[in-house]
């Protein structure tokens, strides 16, 4: 609970009407889009500027009240659960587009400025903002920042950290930093750029952000292949990188995955398959019908059962926006969706995929598989309820050796989502002692008094390894 | 003395094999500086070749609170490597052992050692490419490209070193070992550590293995160079070229005191009389090749630049060596030369050129400029007479400007060569008391005693 005094004293700072403390504003921003996370704030503050983010870092750094930075509350890790009660700070006054800079390829942007948005307006001046995680819709460039998102588009275009050029934040201590700027090259100093993207709000506060924007690539195609083999589908992934082309997108989507995106999006999509790879290349048309057409080839060799392109580009959206909706889709079966990122190297992909369905057979789970898999980066996604104790024991136990298979594949536990809260019980499985000591301690060096969201990335314990 | 007596003793027991530690006098010297600046003779030089070794070393380090020195080929230009006070150099240069292509994941396995024109060549002989191309690419390490994040002509399309460091494997400053990164695409488990080693110049961590990102090696390049009866036209080119969405693969600027000293080294009918000369190449296939190069000459026609498109292999590398020689060729001019690196936004490339232009005029300094025009980063260099005092206080106020001109254009004051020892004074101007505040801090968690490669980066008035 915040004092009554601390309360005057945020309201004097942010206005009466951006503070608020009713039940009904704590209940709502008590959870994200993480399920079996839930912890009420004792307030949601929107303030207008970074002058006044500043008076509430210093003012909670003071009280030693734990600000929780949100975006939309997409966040798949409980990245934006405040567990911890404190202050959910949101960015609802600090959504616009400063600049859209077309002599250097930069945008400028406050937090709160929505991913499809950016994308839109950088769009029709004919440049490309290439991250776009599925729920760019809704997601702010902020929490985008903090996750470092990826996307359908990562495979060739990379993640979001690979587009942040610079930063301005809000330190613990109320210090602005500013890091970065309009330049292809930059080596002043420690990439302390790179280090606040994906920190998850532990570090501090953004403010501002300067974006790297890329031309638009000339043109685009799309392409669905169905495989009567889950294996067949995987290989292919693997061999067409192999054959050296890198394709804009190269997503994954299993057979019951499928179904329930068909169920939803009523699009046509082949039920009848057991796999699915959803194939995209852009750029200039040559390169991009020759790329298609080897690609096509490949998974031809891998006995694909049909090989088909999008006719036109309404239908290659709707193929986009069937996969994006593939997690709301299967929200929709059961009342808890469990989704995961576990990532492995690319060529490990068929080994993964493998692997994921004997777990879900081992402990008798229905687990869905999709995800971008030409960066090895899979969503097991499992379908059950909360409320089912005996069921979530298992779900704990199958998650636990999904993320153990994928660290022994020489993969990781996080591709995109984030540590969180939800991960933070395996960051050591991963890391290792020194690893997690190390990032301990550029914690401690930012955030002495731990105000900055926390309990997420940093467990109180590590999860036990019990698996043979 | 008696505790140096005692430090070496201890290094020889941890590096058994007495060639891999250097100790007399004579052999020690070499080790004082890198291409840019003198430090003071090391205590000893040790060159680990394993991970236990390294970790060893520093754990020594600290018990005798001796600070190491990492150190690759010593190509760096801001004194990177330089020992300022008496320490322990640690080499990688022996640390050779693996270099590993994974055809397979796109990746490259390699020790800290391995020359970065080597880890091209074995990727190469795969179809695939490292790109990052530093001008010193035949002798220098990947851990001190890591080190110093360098770039290369090749940055401008495909980015820095940095772009493609996956994941690392690390000695701490205490001597604890990890690992960061790994073989993934994507990786967000816990901070970025991967990039907030890279870059940090040896003061981190020192590098014991490196994770590297491959890529489809394009299957042909074209060059082509043009020549400006004036330097703004030039730079306005540049910009244009980029603005009209075209991404060549190099894009290099040569001005007319370099192109004279290139002809005076080695007479190859330079246009001496051409203010600037610019030299792009593409890379792609076929068609796209053609397409973009037609495009880039157009625009050059445009802006009034006097355009060779090479026919042939022979033929770039004809133009291109041009740009080649513009190093040893200015400095052969003079007996001390001062390499700048100051970048800028792309769309201020023509009023940086015009500001250095005055700043040389001004301080009476000889100044030429070259360099990735495409991404913003010149090298200015400043020609200079080692005995020449009143010159050299001159060159000094120069470089001062320099700086402060590339930060009001929104700059900054390396793209590339790091800021070591040389422009630590003035990286409070670019990143602020709160920048250098934070990593500071960085650095105090890490490397409490202050062992590893102390006075780079901050400077004495920073307070480590």
């Amino acid at each position: 609970m915040l004092t009554s005094e601390v309360k005057k004293l945020l309201v004097q700072i942010v206005g009466q009407e951006n503070y608020k403390d009713s039940n009904e504003m704590r209940l709502v921003y008590s959870y994200d889009a993480t399920p079996t996370f839930q912890s009420l704030p004792d307030a949601v503050i929107s303030p207008r500027n970074k002058e006044e983010i500043q008076k509430i870092l210093q003012l909670c750094n003071e009280q030693q009240i734990p600000i929780v930075p949100r975006g939309s509350g997409t966040n798949l890790c409980a990245g934006t659960c405040p567990t911890q009660g404190g202050i959910v700070l949101l960015f609802t006054h600090m959504d616009k587009i400063l600049e859209i800079d077309e002599e250097n390829l930069t945008a400028t942007v406050q937090p709160g400025v929505i991913t499809l948005d950016l994308i839109n307006a950088v769009e029709e001046r004919g440049l490309f903002y290439p991250p776009d995680p599925s729920s760019m819709k809704i997601s702010t460039i902020g929490g985008n920042i903090n996750e470092n998102s990826g996307g359908l588009r990562g495979l060739k275009y990379g993640v979001t950290r690979d587009y942040v050029l610079g930063l301005e934040a809000v330190l613990p201590n109320g210090n602005i930093i500013r890091t970065g700027g309009k330049l292809a090259k930059d080596v002043a100093g420690y990439d302390l750029t790179r280090l606040f993207v994906g920190s998850e709000g532990t570090l501090g506060v953004v403010t501002e952000v300067l974006l790297k924007l890329v031309p638009m690539p000339e043109t685009k195609s799309t392409m669905l292949v169905l495989y009567e083999d889950i294996d067949a589908a995987a290989r292919s992934v693997s061999k067409i990188i192999s054959n050296r082309i890198i394709p804009t997108t190269l997503e994954f989507l299993d057979k019951p995955t499928l179904e329930v995106v068909e169920d939803f999006a009523k699009i046509g999509l082949p039920t009848h398959a057991n796999a699915v790879l959803l194939i995209e290349q852009d750029g200039p048309p040559e390169i991009v019908s020759r790329d298609m057409e080897k690609i096509a080839m490949v998974c031809r060799e891998e006995q694909a059962l049909s090989v088909e392109m999008a006719a036109t580009e309404e239908e290659a959206d709707a193929l986009r926006t069937a996969r994006r909706s593939a997690l709301s889709a299967l929200a929709r079966m059961k009342p808890t969706t469990i989704l995961e990122d576990a990532t492995v190297p690319r060529s490990k992909i068929s080994e993964m995929v493998r692997a994921i369905n004997e777990i879900a057979a081992k402990y008798d789970l229905n687990i869905c598989t999709f995800g971008h898999a030409g960066d090895g980066n899979l969503h097991p996604t499992c379908l059950t309820d909360a409320r089912n104790e005996e069921e979530m024991e298992r779900v704990e136990h199958a998650f636990a050796e999904i993320f153990d298979k994928a660290i022994a594949l020489g993969g990781t536990i996080t591709g995109e989502h984030g540590v969180g809260e939800m991960k933070s019980p395996y960051l050591e499985w991963k890391l290792g002692k020194e690893g997690v000591e190390a990032m301990k301690a550029i914690k401690q060096a930012f955030d002495p008094n731990n105000i900055m969201n926390p309990g997420k990335m940093f467990a109180k314990d590590s999860r036990k390894r019990v698996l043979v | 003395m008696a505790n140096t007596q005692s430090l070496i003793e201890q290094l020889h027991r941890i590096v058994k094999d007495a060639s891999r530690v250097i100790v007399d006098h004579e052999s020690l010297v070499p080790f004082k500086s890198d291409y840019s600046s003198e430090g003071t003779t090391p205590l000893a030089v040790v060159f680990p070749i394993t991970t236990k070794e390294a970790s060893e070393i520093l754990l020594l380090a600290n018990q005798y609170k001796t600070p190491v020195f990492p150190r690759g080929r010593g190509t760096s230009l801001s004194g990177g490597p330089v020992p300022v006070v008496e320490g322990i150099i640690m080499d990688s240069t022996k640390w050779t052992s693996t270099l590993e292509i994974d055809p397979n994941n796109l990746i490259a396995v390699a020790s800290p050692g391995v020359i970065t024109a080597d880890i091209d060549k074995a990727a190469s002989k795969h179809g695939l490419m490292y790109p990052p191309d530093p001008s010193s690419l035949d002798i220098a390490t990947i851990a001190g490209n890591v080190a110093e994040n360098a770039g290369g002509p090749r940055g401008l399309k495909y980015g820095v070193t940095g772009d493609y460091v996956l994941g690392l494997e690390i000695v701490t400053p205490e001597g604890k070992v990890m690992k960061t990164g790994g073989k993934t695409m994507k990786n967000v488990t816990g901070y970025d550590l991967t990039g907030l080693i890279t870059g940090s110049e040896g003061t981190l961590a020192v590098v014991s293995q490196v994770t590297l990102k491959l890529i489809p090696r394009p299957k042909e390049t074209r060059t082509l160079s043009a020549t400006f009866e004036d330097m703004t036209l030039a730079g306005n080119a540049v910009s244009a070229v980029l603005q009209n969405g075209l991404l060549p693969s190099k894009l290099e600027f040569i001005d007319q005191a370099c192109i004279k000293a290139v002809e005076k080294f080695e007479p190859m009918d330079l246009p001496v009389f051409a203010e600037a000369l610019l030299l792009a190449e593409v890379d792609g296939t076929g068609e796209n090749v053609q397409k973009e190069i037609d495009e880039i000459a157009l625009i050059f026609e445009n802006f009034g630049g006097c355009v060779t498109v090479a026919k042939n292999e022979t033929e770039s590398n004809r133009l291109w060596k041009a740009r080649k020689l513009v190093s040893p060729a200015i400095k052969a001019l003079c007996s001390w030369k001062l390499s700048e690196d100051a970048t800028v936004p792309v769309s201020q490339i023509p009023a940086m050129i015009k500001r250095l232009k005055t700043i040389g005029e001004k301080y009476n300094v000889p100044l030429v400029v070259f360099g990735h025009a495409g991404d913003g980063n010149l090298h200015p260099n400043l020609l200079l007479d080692k005995e020449d005092a009143g010159q050299l206080e001159r060159a000094e106020l120069a470089v001062k400007e320099i700086f402060q001109s590339a930060l009001e254009l929104g700059g900054t004051l390396s793209g590339e060569h790091g800021i070591g020892m040389l422009k630590s004074p003035f990286l409070k101007n670019e990143v602020g008391e709160t920048g250098i505040d934070m990593m500071r801090r960085i650095k105090k968690a890490w490397d409490p005693n202050n062992i590893l490669n102390p006075g780079k980066i901050f400077s004495a008035d920073d307070n480590l």
